[in-house]
């Protein structure tokens, strides 16, 4: 391993380093994810991540860095440790979690239905996405920097679109820097190269 | 003034000898001067996104450094360098990711945030890099609770037997560290260690045993088999080698052994001699040197193995021989003393500690006869080592004395021309107290020693010395054939020294006025010469003792109301307090000083406030007692006291009167002294006399009683009676007590009492004597020799169950404390677990006559205590008392 990488080193001087903070709440499928961007992913499931975890890969002529940071309650805290010098977040959102997406505005029937489906198994009552999100976009050390939303599990029947995401996320509202919301499943890798696109595009800007 | 200079001077030299110091370690670290901010600061790099491994590396070694010298990080400043790190696991240098392991170790950030590389971690412990694998296995121990453990148990299990030995010992030692905490989890490893103890790789093996033995600490018969399986299985490594020897020294330890049965692993440990490695031979010898009551048999062979370890041309294996040595020199000279010669080479090792030791032991194992060489021998030696060995060199020597009286005067001139050289003050003041502890023992050494201590003073730079030696001379000094000859000494200590010194000496001068009338013109003399001193303190005292001296002249047809040393100045103190607080309408008669004056009415009145024992113990001093019973007429020509009892309640607590009853034993005497107060606010007490009854006492005559004459409210007052007994005899004794006295009542409203009194009778508990009130408990040095040197005739022997204790510490604590005796040589000590326990007790009674004592204790499965007395002691009389008094209690 650390005579390959210093070969990748030595032959791919163009190729740029970018930090890439992953982050999003527990159980939406960021670990798995990763695994699947990775070119030689070696077949397992995904278990919750304690603390984060580090990966690299290269798409184009970028290499990534990626800080898959664990989305459980405990350790959100700890995202912020990490913002500084991330140059791109990626959020990735379990579109079929309905409830904790946007807790004002999901309705009482719709609650009923994501429970019955056990969506819900963080039962103590934490931060909604939604207050996470804001939190993380008005950090100062995040101004500017792109964020690519993945509205992940879309193979989940009832599972939300794209677009509803966006409006239960307000994301309408971000104006001051590039973001983009891609509909994907990480178990097939559906849209996550378009996505992953689109941040090298960005990126190189 | 000596001394103030000398105090000025020693600060700065200490401070140019530091700065030499520092230089050289300048010259040599190269992280001289680093500063935490700076580093810090360089701590950044850790952030950018091109990692420099060399760079990152330096950066944390100096922060490594940093906190191994004691630098503390903030909270924050620590969570930063911690998140820094941790980005530092994309590089994949195998060097800077040990450091980042060790990193995170040594500077644990809170237990919340240091989980975040919980996931980095495991990945590593499940990569295939051996290196990754250790470190990341010693990191997680520290960091992991019992729920994540559990999940990564598997991979610990896994790593125990791993083929690499690195891998093998880190989660080896990580179990040893979870054991502390999650011992279940550890439990479960068992058959992975076992197999790890097969291990060919020796750290794996040492570490393996360790866990192993700590597995199954708690467990006695467990160990003892795992000791067994050890000690047949071939275990290669030396180091755990030497751990199975301290096991088995455990094992033993904590088994029975009965008179004549052998030992069990002694044959192993004894095989061990035999070893290829220095350090299991070592670690074998001193297991079996430190086995309990280890017979002269066993330890043959341990102590030929350290014989040639002496003449070894490695230094450490001299010194840790003569140091085992000179443990073992204490309890058996004997075995030792085959060493002697080897020893005596070692005098001019180039080591100064092997040297100091070689000293020392030969001095313990030393006889009478090559007692002047080895002091010859010293001499030479002595400027060459710190002061530090100096000092026990000095202890060993006072030690020595007490054992050959008889060559005092060599080693008397080998302390003095000691105490002439240059040093500090620890080691003069441990020369001074060894003098002083020979002139207390050897008597004939009195003058020899105090001329010499005379002529250390005329050159003492250290005012705590001075001032007590001083005062030795002002107590010895009149006693001897010259007493003329000090005064010169002591006045020239007037003229040159600090005001402190100077007050000792006056006081001492004093001392020399007051007991040897030849000379008391002569330090009248001196004493006015002191008047114009310009310090208070040496005024006062001189005027107080010319005082006394011309007063002492006037009353000298009258002994007992003022000599000297009858004036305490303690009670003085009291009774000019007690003058002050009254409205000052008479003038202060000194001569109501000499009835308050006696000492335990200052203690009582001290002891009011504080009313805790160990205020009255550190007060009733013996010479405190002496001097209060020679000034009552009536006690003057009993002899000298030879020993005052704790004191004894006689009435509850909060009766109307206080009473505690003391003991003094005199050669054929005893004194009573009871202590009296009076807590009735309207009444009065006089002719306050306590009655005894001898009917059940019948050796004792009593000879008077000294009532006091009044007793009011709140006063401490003391009333006396006085027995005699056949000399030489312990007599047993139960007295019947009562108080006699005449009531007087107060009238509330005026405070003057009435005219008539009626005589009233208050009872007492009973007062027991017993042989223990005449039995001081005195330690000896070498009870075998003392118990040789008794008649065999007089050796009385018995068991006895003492019943149901906590522990055998717990019994043998009882039963000497009954007894009375000292326990010597360290026997009162019980070590840990045992089941069984010989404690040396001895004792000196009135007129010198010896006691000695062995207490065989044995405490069974329920806690029941057995004890086997057997005594020697002067006489089968006092044998027979001694048993008396455990039949008895």
């Amino acid at each position: 391993m650390g005579f390959l990488s210093k070969l990748a080193a030595l032959f791919g001087p163009g190729k740029k380093k970018v930090k890439i903070l992953v982050v999003g709440l527990d159980n939406s499928g960021k670990s798995t994810i990763i695994q699947k961007l990775k070119p030689n992913a070696e077949k397992k499931t995904a278990v919750p991540t304690v603390g984060f975890n580090m990966e690299e890969f290269e798409k184009g002529s970028l290499c990534f860095n990626v800080f898959d940071m664990s989305g459980a309650n405990r350790y959100r805290s700890l995202w912020e440790k990490y913002y500084n010098d991330a140059e791109a977040i990626v959020f990735v959102v379990d579109t079929a979690d309905k409830f904790r997406m946007c807790v004002v505005k999901v309705r009482m029937a719709e609650l009923g239905m994501s429970l019955n489906r056990g969506g819900l198994a963080d039962k103590t009552v934490s931060l909604p996405l939604k207050d996470e999100l804001e939190r993380m976009l008005s950090h100062a050390a995040l101004e500017k920097v792109p964020i690519l939303f993945f509205a992940n599990k879309k193979d989940v029947i009832n599972a939300m679109t794209p677009v509803e995401c966006a409006k239960y996320l307000e994301l309408e509202s971000i104006q001051t820097r590039a973001w983009q919301i891609i509909h994907s499943n990480g178990l097939t890798g559906e849209g996550l190269s378009t996505g992953i696109d689109w941040l090298a595009q960005t990126l190189q800007k | 003034m000596a001394s103030n200079a000398q105090d000025n001077n020693a600060p700065l030299r200490m401070e140019g000898k530091k700065e030499e110091e520092d230089e050289e370690d300048y010259e040599y670290s190269p992280f001289h001067g680093i500063e935490k901010g700076a580093v810090l600061q360089e701590a950044r790099i850790f952030h950018n996104p091109q990692i420099d491994a060399r760079k990152c590396q330096q950066v944390l070694t100096r922060l490594l450094y940093l906190s191994t010298q004691g630098e503390t990080f903030t909270k924050t400043e620590a969570t930063e360098v911690f998140f820094s790190i941790t980005k530092l696991f994309q590089n994949n240098d195998s060097n800077l990711r040990r450091l980042v392991y060790l990193m995170i170790r040594e500077l644990p950030p809170d237990s919340d945030e240091v989980i975040i590389v919980t996931n980095m971690l495991m990945k590593d412990m499940a990569s295939n890099n051996e290196l990754y694998k250790s470190g990341s296995i010693r990191v997680l121990c520290r960091i992991l609770d019992s729920s994540l453990l559990q999940q990564v148990e598997r991979y610990f299990k896994q790593a125990i037997v791993d083929k690499a030995p690195v891998v093998a010992s880190a989660a080896l030692v990580s179990g040893i560290h979870i054991l502390k905490e999650n011992s279940d989890i550890v439990k479960r490893w068992g058959s992975e260690v076992q197999d790890a103890v097969q291990s060919r790789n020796p750290m794996v093996q040492f570490h393996s045993v360790a866990l192993m033995y700590m597995l199954k600490n708690n467990d006695r018969l467990a160990i003892s088999k795992l000791v067994s399986s050890l000690t047949r299985g071939n275990v290669r490594s030396p180091l755990a080698q030497c751990l199975i020897v301290r096991c088995v020294a455990q094992v033993i330890a904590d088994s029975q052994v009965y008179a004549g049965q052998e030992r069990p692993f002694y044959d192993f440990l004894e095989s061990c001699l035999r070893h290829k490695g220095e350090m299991v031979i070592f670690e074998a010898a001193k297991a079996i040197i430190e086995l309990n009551n280890v017979t002269e048999a066993e330890l043959a062979p341990a102590i030929t193995i350290l014989q040639l370890f002496l003449s070894s041309s490695k230094p450490v294996l001299r010194f840790a021989a003569v140091r085992i040595l000179n443990r073992v020199a204490i309890e058996h000279p004997m075995a030792v003393s085959n060493c002697n010669i080897d020893m005596e080479t070692l005098i001019s090792d180039q080591n100064r500690s092997i040297a100091t030791l070689a000293i020392t032991t030969l001095l313990k194992t030393g006889n009478e006869s090559s007692i002047d060489r080895l002091m010859k021998q010293m001499s030479s030696f002595m400027s060459e080592i710190g002061d530090e060995f100096k000092i026990v060199v000095v202890d060993a020597v006072h030690k020595l004395c007490l054992k050959f009286p008889s060559k005092f005067r060599s080693m008397m001139s080998f302390l003095s021309s000691i105490l002439r050289e240059e040093g500090g003050f620890e080691y003069k003041k441990a020369i001074v107290n060894a003098i002083l502890g020979i002139v207390r023992t050897v008597t004939e050494s009195k003058e020899t020693a105090l001329t010499h201590l005379c002529e250390f003073i005329e050159d003492c730079e250290f005012t705590y010395l001075s001032t007590q030696i001083l005062h030795l001379l002002g107590e010895e000094g009149p006693r001897t054939s010259h007493p003329a000859k000090y005064i010169r000494y002591i006045y020239n200590r007037v003229i040159l020294e600090n005001a402190t010194v100077r007050a000792a000496a006056v006081s001492s001068l004093a001392n020399f006025g007051m007991k040897v009338p030849a000379l008391k013109e002569r330090v009248r003399t001196l004493l006015k010469r002191t008047l114009f001193d310009n310090d208070d303190e040496v005024r006062d005292r001189a005027a107080v003792y010319l005082k006394l001296l011309n007063k002492q002249e006037e009353e000298s047809k009258t002994p007992q109301v003022l000599r000297g040393k009858n004036i305490s100045l303690s009670g003085l103190e009291q009774s000019l307090r007690e003058y002050l607080a009254t409205p000052m309408m008479e003038t202060f008669d000194i001569a109501t000083v000499p009835e308050k004056e006696l000492a335990p009415v200052v203690n009582m009145a001290k002891s009011k406030d504080t009313s805790g024992p160990a205020a009255l113990d550190e007060l009733t001093l013996k010479s405190d007692f002496e001097e209060t019973l020679s000034s009552i007429p009536e006690f003057a020509d009993l002899g000298p006291l030879y020993k005052s009892c704790e004191p004894m309640d006689l009435v509850e607590k909060e009766t109307e009167y206080t009473i505690t009853c003391i003991k003094h034993i005199f050669g054929s005497h005893i004194v009573f002294q009871f202590n009296m107060t009076n807590t009735i606010e309207e009444q009065v007490l006089e002719d306050v006399s306590v009655q005894v009854d001898l009917a059940e006492a019948e050796d004792y005559q009593e000879v008077c009683t000294i009532p006091a004459t009044k007793l009011p409210y709140g006063v401490v007052a003391q009333t006396y009676v006085l027995f005699s007994y056949p000399e030489g005899t312990m007599p047993f004794g139960r007295m019947v007590a009562s108080l006699n006295f005449v009531v007087k009542e107060i009238d509330p409203s005026t405070g003057d009492e009435e005219e008539e009194g009626f005589e009233d009778e208050y009872p007492l508990e009973d007062i027991y004597l017993s042989p223990q009130d005449f039995i001081h408990a005195t330690k000896i040095s070498n009870f075998r020799n003392k118990w040789e040197e008794l008649d065999p005739e007089t050796e009385i022997a018995d068991e006895y169950g003492i019943g149901v204790r906590d522990s055998l510490q717990d019994a043998v604590e009882a039963v000497v404390e009954t007894l009375g005796l000292a326990a010597c040589e360290g026997t009162e000590a019980v070590p840990p677990n045992a089941r069984s326990h010989v404690c040396l007790l001895h004792g000196k009674a009135v007129g010198g006559m010896e006691a000695l004592a062995r207490v065989n204790f044995g405490i069974d499965r329920n806690m029941e205590v057995a004890i086997k007395l057997t005594v020697r002691a002067a006489n089968a009389d006092m044998s027979e008392a001694l048993h008396a008094i455990v039949a008895e209690g």
